[in-house]
């Protein structure tokens, strides 16, 4: 979209020192698959010291604990912690309902894309950026390293908004291709007619740690609009006749709140991160203040 | 007859069209808000939530949509306003077609009154608008203005425009009041004479009756002898409750009795308000101050005040004029006028051949005042001078005793013993002696007058000639009335003649026996009623005047003016400098009408600078001074209440439902502009 050009640069100077210091958190602990910075649940070659269990024959001899051995004389194996790196995916919905708002919403889910990117890029994770109508062949770069920064950014700016896939295709396609473990942030207006339940299900089923960030735009929480309108849907052209009046904007808002809120409910339950967010709100507060009390970063 | 079926149906009928058009006015209000159901597409993000928002609304179902849509039913109420307003409702009920209204508008002295601002006339006239207004479509409404006089403004008319310009042009008078003619008026429509004398006559007008409205200070006395019969009258007082106002209500010059030659003048101030006042009065005359009193008047009483005139020299005309200095609420009775005119005596002609008794009669000292009488011979009666005398009218009366002049001279004239040589007059044989049975006192003549102790020997009954129309003869001279009346016929008739009057006794006071010796023919010349007599007929028949007495007319009357010279016509000068000519008239005199203002009046009988007299015009009129709105009017048989609680006869809320229909407009165009959704 030529409108994301012209808006402000995805991520400011400012708001890149910051997120230099933080890191990506997991409540879960998940096997890397390179050695990287996190401690594994597996024990490893690092300095931190982890446990002792006794000798089995086969182990590597290197790990024996002679002192130990001297006291005891018995044979002990010393376990190190093992560190890996931290499987980080950030799936952008770029429908084009996403590009409505100022910015739009589509802007804002590449900020925050990029911010918690660049986060992981920081500490060395895997960190992989998609949107739902990534395919396989079109699928967004595995990055890893802060040198991967402008790679990440330059393929966030060429997303063009307009990939009108139902979520469910799209979350199901992502699990087809990424089949580990980690964070998941899925970014989205979850303006799907056909619900957004069964695309989050199958994020349950995939055993990651998984972030719902609902983004509307001002105009859909609180539109405004006057007179006698027939709104017309920017991706299937379904029309909706209204004739704007108070009692019908009070119930507007209404199916608003009560659309917010059976997504926090459906996320709650099934142990997934919601978080709703308007693009009014700032990215950098949102992951500097709000992401980090929620856990998502440190 | 019973129009109202017939009217009914008329018109339900030409009305149908339009209360189809009416009906079908919110039909079309409402098709046309489909029709402007013409939607703005606007492209959201998605209708995901408006959908789900409006999926039990229904908010494109036709009551729903009806239901939400404030503008339309504000729209319809606008127009169900104005639909209403253009019905003219109206409270007050039910009403029977084409009312008839009579206005009578009090433009009598009293209304120049200012406790209502600006007038009471104005005051008045506003209620005579609201009752034009409350006037249904069929009603006629009729205007009457009355002072001591009526006149119709506008007679019966349904178009209110013309009522409303004729209400304006309705201006004050200075008059006194007096309902009876404008009742008369105003009965001439409703109470039409019921009786018809033919049986067959069926052209008896129907009557119509009226509402009829006195916008009125109710300062007026009681008509009597007359009956309202259809008319339905509401009093609607004007002014307010307690006025302030004290009034000159006399003011009259007399001779002092104590010292002849010179004058006194009299007033009498009346103070009609509720606090009792002090005034300064003020005497001008000729326009030049004289003498100022101070006068305290005690509320609702009358104090009377008088000037001594010594030094003013009788034998001049002088104007005097009486000032209160006071502002009240009327200024029209602060004034008052009187004039002092030379005396003017008649000059009397006196034609007889001898009649001592008459003579001193006419010798008295009363009688010189008011006359210059001569006395001559009959023979005097066949000379030319004394007929070019009589016929350029340089007489004002003429006694011929026993003798007849060979024609009728232009002047008022007394016939004794004798009848004129008229077709209208005649007499019966001599009879005698005849006993007086009546005396018409109420005639100038005779007032005064006691008849019952004078006896006559012989006298004729007077008639009227023979009519030539149809032959029969006639009781009296046509126009005349019986002064005397007696067993024997009238033996006293006076009858008009071309302006001048004719008296005629049918009995001689001397008469002629057949010795040729003057002999009594009555004793009446012995009696004190004798003297008297003489002297009406010089101040009635001759017009004389004394001196000194002012001449003082009201406002609105007529003035009969005598002229001291022969004159064919004399100059009348108002207060405020109008000339107006007057043409000598019946019996010399000079009739001048136009007294509307009040003031001193100059008559001019030479072209010149001096006035040969003077008149004062002055309402004294206790009823006009007094302002207080009188609670109830008598009119005829019946006491009408003032209307209390005054009401015109249909309020009008078409004004209001418009008003409040563009109360909906604007609320309306603000909804429309600003979008709040109530």
């Amino acid at each position: 979209m030529s409108q994301s050009a012209t808006q402000t640069p995805l991520l400011s100077p400012q708001l890149l020192a910051q997120l230099e210091r933080m890191e990506l958190v997991t409540r879960k602990v998940f096997r890397g698959r390179i050695k990287g910075e996190r401690r594994s649940r597996r024990k490893g070659q690092s300095v931190e010291f982890a446990d002792f269990r006794s000798y089995v024959p086969g182990d590597d001899l290197r790990f024996l604990d002679w002192n130990l051995y001297a006291r005891l004389d018995k044979l002990f194996l010393k376990l190190f912690l093992e560190e890996e790196d931290l499987h980080f995916y950030a799936l952008i919905d770029a429908s084009t309902s996403m590009d409505f708002g100022e910015p739009t919403k589509l802007h804002y889910a590449k900020q925050m894309a990029a911010a918690l990117g660049f986060i992981g890029l920081c500490r060395a994770d895997r960190v992989r950026v998609e949107s739902l109508g990534s395919s396989r062949q079109h699928a967004g770069p595995v990055l890893r390293g802060r040198q991967s920064l402008w790679r990440m950014l330059a393929w966030l700016d060429a997303l063009p908004p307009g990939e009108n896939v139902p979520l469910v295709e799209g979350v199901k396609n992502f699990c087809l291709r990424n089949s580990g473990k980690g964070i998941l942030v899925l970014i989205s207006d979850l303006m799907d007619k056909q619900g957004y339940e069964s695309a989050l299900r199958y994020l349950l089923a995939q055993q990651l740690d998984v972030y719902v960030v609902h983004v509307l735009a001002a105009e859909e929480l609180d539109p405004e609009l006057i007179g006698d309108l027939k709104l017309v849907d920017c991706e299937d052209s379904d029309v909706a006749e209204i004739t704007v009046s108070r009692p019908l904007m009070e119930r507007y808002r209404r199916t608003v709140a009560s659309f917010i809120e059976g997504a926090r409910e459906f996320c709650t339950r099934r142990g997934m991160n919601y978080l709703m967010t308007n693009t009014q709100r700032p990215v950098d507060e949102l992951v500097l203040n709000y992401l980090r009390r929620r856990g998502l970063v440190r | 007859m019973n129009f109202l079926p017939v009217e009914f149906f008329s018109g339900f009928w030409a009305n149908a069209a339009a209360w189809a058009a009416v009906a079908a006015v919110i039909p079309a209000i409402i098709l046309l808000y489909f029709l402007k159901l013409k939607r703005h597409p606007v492209e959201v993000p998605s209708t995901y939530l408006w959908t789900r928002t409006i999926e039990d609304l229904h908010v494109n179902s036709i009551w729903q949509r009806l239901r939400q849509n404030l503008l339309l039913f504000l729209q319809i109420l606008l127009v169900l306003l104005v639909l209403w307003a253009l019905l003219r409702p109206g409270w007050r009920g039910s009403r029977s077609l084409g009312q008839r209204y009579i206005v009578l508008m009090d433009v009598s002295a009293s209304m120049n009154a200012t406790d209502e601002s600006p007038s009471r006339l104005e005051a008045a006239r506003a209620r005579a608008e609201e009752v034009i207004d409350g006037m249904g479509s069929g009603d006629v409404a009729m205007i009457l203005s009355f002072s001591d006089t009526a006149r119709v403004e506008q007679s019966f008319t349904e178009n209110r425009t013309m009522l409303r310009n004729r209400l304006r042009q309705i201006g004050p008078t200075s008059r006194a009041t007096d309902m009876t003619e404008a009742l008369r008026a105003a009965a001439g429509l409703a109470n039409p004479g019921s009786t018809s004398q033919d049986e067959q006559d069926v052209q008896v007008a129907e009557p119509l009756p009226a509402t009829v409205f006195i916008l009125s200070d109710g300062g007026f006395p009681p008509v009597s002898d007359f009956a309202l019969g259809n008319l339905t009258p509401q009093y609607i007082p004007v002014g307010s409750a307690a006025p302030d106002n004290v009034g000159i209500v006399a003011f009259t010059t007399r001779r002092n009795i104590e010292r002849p030659g010179q004058a006194q003048a009299f007033a009498r101030l009346a103070n009609y308000g509720v606090d009792s006042v002090t005034v300064d009065v003020e005497l001008l005359v000729n326009g030049e101050s004289r003498d100022v009193q101070r006068v305290e008047v005690p509320a609702g009483e009358q104090v009377s005040v008088d000037f001594d005139l010594s030094d003013i020299d009788a034998g001049e005309r002088t104007a005097l004029e009486l000032v209160l200095d006071r502002d009240d609420a009327l200024a029209l009775d602060n004034v008052a006028y009187a004039a002092l005119n030379l005396p003017r005596p008649a000059r009397v002609l006196l034609v007889t051949p001898s009649n001592n008794a008459l003579k001193a009669a006419l010798g008295t000292e009363e009688a010189i005042k008011l006359a210059n009488t001569t006395v001559v011979e009959p023979a005097l009666l066949q000379t030319q001078r004394y007929q070019a005398d009589a016929a350029a009218g340089v007489y004002d009366l003429i006694i011929y005793d026993r003798c007849l002049p060979p024609t009728m001279p232009q002047a008022n004239t007394l016939f004794i013993g004798v009848v004129p040589l008229l077709d209208t007059w005649s007499a019966g044989p001599p009879q005698g002696p005849p006993v007086i049975t009546d005396i018409d006192q109420v005639y100038p003549l005779m007032q005064l007058l006691d008849l019952r102790d004078v006896n006559i020997i012989e006298a004729v009954p007077l008639h009227g000639g023979v009519d030539p129309q149809n032959g029969q003869s006639r009781e009296r001279p046509p126009g005349g009335s019986v002064l005397i009346d007696s067993d024997i016929g009238p033996l006293m008739i006076v009858a008009p003649r071309e302006g001048f009057e004719d008296a005629v006794l049918g009995f001689e006071l001397f008469g002629t026996n057949a010795d040729g010796q003057t002999v009594r023919n009555t004793d009446w010349h012995l009696r004190r009623s004798f003297p008297v007599f003489v002297l009406n007929v010089v101040s009635y028949l001759g017009g004389g005047r004394a001196a000194v007495e002012g001449v003082s007319v009201r406002p609105g009357d007529s003035i009969a003016l005598r002229s001291t010279l022969p004159v064919e016509k004399v100059v009348v000068e108002d207060p405020e400098g109008n000339r107006v000519e007057v043409a000598r008239e019946a019996q010399n005199t000079f009739v001048y009408t136009r007294t509307d203002r009040p003031g001193i009046y100059r008559v001019y009988e030479v072209a010149g600078d001096e006035p040969s007299q003077l008149f004062a015009v002055n309402l004294f009129d206790s009823e006009e001074s007094n302002l207080v709105p009188r609670g109830e009017v008598q009119l005829g048989y019946s006491t009408i209440e003032a209307a209390s609680d005054w009401q015109p006869a249909r309020t009008e809320a078409w004004k209001w439902l418009l008003l409040l229909g563009v109360g909906v407009m604007m609320i309306e165009w603000y909804i429309y502009h600003r979008r709040v959704y109530l």
